[in-house]
């Protein structure tokens, strides 16, 4: 039988220590910086390229109807909506000046920050697909006047096909799954902001 | 930052072995614990800046800790405690004596409690001032003081009971 102050003994004796040195640290935050630009720099080149490859098509291509033209800044529009946003989450949950808060602060960030990417991921992806497929729809009208009637009714089976699964299989699952985390992340959290509470 | 620099090995220094504990108590396993310690000082690094004197250096780094701690639920593929028990007795396996035993028993029992009486715990043993404490944890002192009490009756009959196995 030991008693407390006998155990508290027992850990101060204690060999454990860490086995990460201080150097390791400071490579791994060059490292963790590195791979925080390079993720960024290459996000930033897709977005740069998918905008100047958009721009470049309207100047070169020379469009007869002026809804293509407005399909194309539709999609810009898309394109830099959606990345500012990824930016901005990614900044958010990069700086970490939650983390300086007490813990249940930061369990009500966390949640609060899983609950606006669910959003994001759900109820604005609808309204990007609608931007999106308003945009296939302007373009169409230009491709009705070159293209067969066939080809064009071809094609557009295959986008509404194309559209149809993304949006009832591809994103039910994503949403599924990504419910399934922030279901499993809050009752984990929940259970700790209750241990933390005064009691 | 060059200062900063001296600065963080300064802290790194004085406080990783404590980080240490906290994290392994909370992990019970000696990998783990190394893995957040070190998420936990990039974190310190990253937020030097920020720090405004409000509390001690260490209590802001404790935080830090136990946040990180937190996170680690909802980032690690979880595993259930028998399997961290067996891991903590793998890890005192190459040294084993009396004395190693009785610490791997310790981790175990560590193990046994709630993840909050595990992060209060492990800064009680490390002789964490109370008020310290009560502000890394987010409550006040008096509830502290009162869940104090319960933890270290509560850890002491788990150790006892499983040193009687």
């Amino acid at each position: 039988m030991k008693g407390f102050d006998e155990i508290q003994q027992l850990w101060q004796g204690q060999k454990p220590e860490p086995n990460v040195s201080f150097e390791t640290i400071l490579q791994h935050i060059k490292s963790h910086r590195t791979a925080l630009t390079k993720k960024l720099f290459w996000q930033s080149v897709a977005v740069g390229t998918a905008v100047l490859t958009a721009l470049w098509i309207c100047i070169v291509v020379d469009f007869s109807t002026w809804t293509t033209y407005l399909a194309l800044a539709i999609m810009v529009g898309c394109i830099g909506y959606y990345f500012a946003n990824q930016l901005n989450d990614y900044k958010d949950i990069s700086r970490n000046r939650h983390l300086l808060s007490k813990p249940q602060d930061y369990i009500n960030y966390l949640r609060a920050f899983q609950q606006k990417r669910n959003r994001f991921n759900t109820r604005s992806y609808v309204v990007y697909e609608i931007c999106i497929a308003v945009a296939f729809a302007l373009y169409g009208i230009e491709m009705y006047f070159i293209l067969p009637f066939w080809t064009l009714a071809g094609i557009f089976i295959f986008v509404v096909f194309w559209f149809l699964i993304c949006h009832f299989v591809f994103m039910k699952q994503y949403i599924k799954h990504e419910n399934m985390r922030i279901e499993e992340m809050i009752g984990n959290l929940e259970r700790i902001k209750g241990q933390f509470r005064d009691r | 930052m060059r200062d900063q620099r001296q600065l963080f090995q300064q802290l790194f220094e004085k406080n990783s072995k404590k980080v240490y504990h906290l994290c392994y108590g909370y992990t019970g396993d000696s990998d783990s614990a190394n893995d957040l310690m070190q998420e936990t000082f990039i974190k310190v690094w990253q937020n030097l800046d920020t720090f405004r004197n409000e509390s001690q250096f260490s209590t802001w780094i404790y935080r830090i800790a136990v946040n990180t701690c937190l996170s680690y639920l909802r980032t690690a593929k979880r595993r259930t405690t028998d399997e961290l028990n067996d891991n903590i007795i793998e890890n005192y396996a190459e040294e084993p004596s009396e004395k190693q035993e009785q610490i791997a028993l310790l981790y175990k029992s560590i193990s046994q409690l709630d993840e909050n009486e595990r992060i209060i715990i492990t800064m009680v043993l490390d002789e964490i001032p109370y008020p310290e404490i009560a502000e890394v944890a987010g409550i006040s002192e008096g509830n502290l003081r009162v869940k104090i009490h319960r933890i270290k009756h509560k850890l002491t009959e788990i150790y006892n009971s499983n040193e009687r196995l």
